[in-house]
């Protein structure tokens, strides 16, 4: 769905997003992971073809992104970081006016805010919506064309967790009708849960690509941490999870059963980034 | 073909969005109001004058400057207009969103400022065989009309690119309907001075009814296209 080979591009005189490779397969949930300023929206505007000045090849449905016709759009959805509707307007004819810019079959306005909780805020105005409501607002007009392409730059950014749930679920359901998804975020919880794959991206670079899981497992196996009483006095322990076998203390206290507490602890995709990158997330 | 189905719906919604702040009324209003004040009124003036002062004539050398005028003024304001709405919709980020939809960024560009250049050259040319007061053969007035157009598209450009708000934008417009007053150059000073003037684009319709020659209108167009190019790659760039 989209190959990206040799991509460099700069703002500036100084190089930034420097000589990336990737490919992001259909029908998988893609994720630029990294934290801000890293180059994950200018990474996303360069696959709208939004930034024609790049070196290299990024291909998007077929199409090379600095040189695609009108035609591109139409099997693409965008999500901005920002708020794109008309604060003056009604949500419903926001939805209204975007929608009937395309020349498919279009989605049930109504159906797509109660997708998102909005089923009873369709009349009010933009401006008269909370922060949260015009996140989930500019989500679903993403979907209004039914694009097979969908790119979102921070959906669940500044969401509480009940409207966060509800947004996930609906990108995952999009998944499900074979959508393709490229989305960005530097919520590690959000990535792991919802990504086939992600790239840690700080300074313009990829740092390691895989999914969550492999990427998790590749550092550290899972650690078990231990506790029991010496003389009265607590003592802990710890080993890796697949050699506890090796761990003379851990066996003598299972025989003896003497454990105060046992607890085994998988390293998180947040503990993964910060060994890989050097940088935290946030 | 898709393309002018998905351009024509956002002129329209353009409509419905100015129609609510009676915009509209008064941008289509106008030209007709103005025309006609000036039909009756100056001549009427004129009278008064030439009476008053005893001579054979006070503003009548000037009718074809009206006329320029005339012509340019339908133009300024749908294009202002036009501009207000582009400098809203660039507040609230709809501009770079429309150019990743279906109607994209040249769609955009030609729902807010060629759709409004034409309907105003389209109305500009209908009323200035109405409205004229100096009497041009049809190929002058179509010149007239095509001439305000282009300076109409102007105006809207430099507005939208040299303006970040609306506040500014308004503030602008007046500054850039300036360039409307090179017309008059031809008139009170002599060449070659005036020609210091050359590259406002309605000096050279100025120089075409002072000097009663189409040939300087193929001037005025290449001067309008030269600005038109320039602020195109400005506003891409912006
Ligand atoms: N239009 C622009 N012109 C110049 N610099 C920009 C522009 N947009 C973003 N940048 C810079 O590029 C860097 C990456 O930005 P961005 O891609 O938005 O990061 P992220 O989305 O990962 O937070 C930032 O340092 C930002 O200041
Ligand atoms: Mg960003």
């Amino acid at each position: 769905m989209i190959q990206v080979s040799n991509l460099s591009f700069s703002y500036t005189k100084k190089p930034f997003i420097q000589d990336m490779n990737f490919e992001v397969h259909e029908g998988e949930i893609f994720g630029f992971l990294g934290p801000s300023g890293a180059g994950k929206s200018t990474l996303q505007k360069i696959l709208l073809g939004m930034l024609p000045g790049y070196t290299g090849s990024a291909i998007a449905c077929g199409t090379e992104c600095n040189r695609h016709d009108q035609d591109f759009y139409q099997s693409i959805g965008v999500d901005f970081e920002y708020s794109t509707m008309y604060e003056k307007l009604t949500a419903r004819e926001n939805l209204e006016f975007f929608s009937s810019l395309y020349r498919q079959r279009v989605r049930s306005i109504d159906e797509l805010l109660s997708l998102v909780g909005l089923e009873n805020d369709g009349d009010k105005k933009v401006t008269a919506y909370s922060k949260g409501m015009k996140s989930r607002l500019n989500f679903i007009k993403a979907l209004v064309h039914d694009p097979k392409l969908l790119f979102l730059d921070e959906p669940t950014s500044g969401l509480d967790p009940t409207n966060s749930r509800m947004m996930k679920d609906v990108i995952l359901e999009e998944k499900k009708k074979g959508k393709t998804i490229l989305l960005t975020t530097h919520n590690m919880q959000d990535a792991t849960e919802l990504c086939d794959r992600v790239a840690f991206i700080v300074g313009g670079k990829i740092f390691a690509l895989d999914s969550p899981h492999n990427l998790i497992m590749s550092r550290g196996a899972a650690k078990i941490t231990y506790s029991w009483l010496d003389n009265d006095i607590e003592k802990t322990g710890s080993c890796q999870l697949d050699r506890a076998s090796e761990d003379v203390t851990l066996k003598g206290l299972i025989n003896e059963n003497r454990l105060l507490s046992i607890h085994s602890s998988e390293p998180t995709l947040n503990d993964i980034f910060i060994d890989i990158t050097g940088k935290t997330l946030v | 073909m898709s393309r002018i189905r998905s351009i024509s719906i956002s002129f329209i919604h353009m409509l419905k969005f100015v129609k609510k702040d009676m915009m509209l009324l008064a941008a289509g209003v106008s030209p007709v109001m103005i025309g006609a004040a000036i039909r009756f009124g100056i001549p009427f003036i004129e009278n008064l004058l030439v009476k008053y002062t005893g001579l054979p004539y006070v503003m009548e050398p000037y009718y074809g400057l009206i006329d320029i005028l005339f012509a340019a003024i339908t133009p300024v304001i749908f294009c202002f207009v036009a501009a207000m709405v582009i400098l809203e919709e660039h507040d609230d980020h709809i501009d770079r969103y429309l150019f990743v939809t279906d109607l994209g960024r040249r769609g955009y560009y030609i729902s807010r400022i060629i759709v409004p250049a034409v309907i105003a050259f389209v109305i500009t040319a209908a009323l200035l065989p109405i409205f004229g007061l100096s009497d041009q053969v049809v190929a002058v007035e179509v010149s007239l009309a095509i001439a305000g157009t282009l300076q109409g598209i102007i105006i809207a450009l430099l507005v939208v690119t040299l303006s970040s708000n609306k506040l500014e934008g308004m503030a602008l417009t007046k500054l850039s309907s300036l360039l409307m007053l090179g017309a008059v150059v031809p008139y009170i000073m002599p060449k070659p001075y005036s020609y210091i003037l050359s590259f406002m684009p309605s000096f050279w319709t100025g120089m075409m009814i002072n000097e009663n020659n189409i040939v300087y209108m193929a001037a005025c167009v290449a001067v309008s296209m030269v600005w038109i190019a320039l602020l195109g790659i400005a506003s891409k760039n912006k």
